[in-house]
């Protein structure tokens, strides 16, 4: 069991997989298939999710669309992580898409995935310290506002 | 039914400018929200809307007083996304524009091109 770790006000749970650049983690399930949502960094930074189109099936290609994300002030896609088949959606996502807000790593959840080639992919995932270091990085990077605001929490 | 939206082509025409800053974001937003979905996205500008692609002009739209995000943002975004930006050339000698003061990244294309984009096109929104 990982620990959950504060960057600013937004968590990070190092028992998680992450690709920092798409904003995206996984999870690796005991069956087999992994589990992909977004950060909670993501999520501060749409603000509140208005709505949430998921890919209900389908083999997707690392990088293609699994789920698009709309907020009041942005839009943009949730990408494959790996390549994989969608085995499941998060259906209550589309009744109740402030989730995503909510429980980023938990009832947020976007899709499930069944993966075809995680051995050459799952280099990209940063786990664990390398995933937290690699997201302070990039909060630190960034020029939008809302991501100098969760910067900013994390000396306040 | 609902349509499987990815692949499909999407022209998305803008005609307003910096004039009407409140008519230059949700074409922008309309097009990342199509790009986000896998769909191959061109934004047309075309009349008044060719004014937000001359250097410097983008940056000094803020759509929200309280938030950074300037249509230059906006237009970067779009880039990143994939999304291609046209502009017509006709037009831009309405602005005094040139190649070399023309927002980068965006291609220079005439009448006939955009005819024929549009008809390659799955949906075509104009603004």
């Amino acid at each position: 069991m990982g620990e959950t770790v504060k960057i600013g006000r937004c968590l990070i749970q190092t028992d998680l997989h992450y690709l920092v650049d798409d904003h995206c983690w996984v999870r690796f399930n005991d069956d087999g298939t992994l589990t992909v949502g977004i950060t909670d960094v993501a999520q501060h930074m749409a603000g509140p999710v208005l709505h949430v189109y998921v890919r209900k099936k389908g083999l997707r290609q690392k990088g293609q669309n699994l789920a698009t994300i709309e907020s009041g002030k942005w839009v943009g896609p949730l990408k494959a992580p790996v390549s994989g088949e969608i085995v499941e959606a998060n259906e209550a996502l589309e009744k109740d898409p402030g989730l995503v807000n909510r429980s980023p790593y938990g009832e947020g959840w976007v899709v499930r995935l069944k993966a075809l080639k995680l051995e050459q992919e799952r280099e990209a995932l940063l786990t664990g310290a390398a995933a937290v270091e690699a997201y302070r990085r990039k909060i630190e990077q960034q020029s939008l506002k809302a991501c100098a605001e969760v910067a900013a929490c994390e000396s306040g | 039914m609902k349509q499987d939206p990815e692949g499909k082509k999407v022209l998305v025409i803008q005609t307003h400018g910096v004039e009407t800053p409140r008519r230059t974001y949700s074409p922008l937003f309309y097009a990342m929200a199509a790009a986000a979905m896998d769909m191959e996205v061109v934004v047309w500008f075309t009349m008044d809307g060719t004014s937000q692609l001359k250097k410097g002009e983008a940056e000094k739209i803020k759509l929200d007083p309280r938030s950074d995000v300037t249509l230059q943002t906006m237009l970067e975004r779009a880039k990143e996304e994939g999304i291609k930006l046209r502009v017509c050339q006709q037009s831009m000698t309405l602005f005094d524009m040139t190649e070399e003061n023309l927002f980068d990244g965006v291609e220079i294309m005439g009448a006939a091109t955009i005819i024929e984009l549009a008809l390659g096109s799955d949906l075509v929104m104009n603004f």
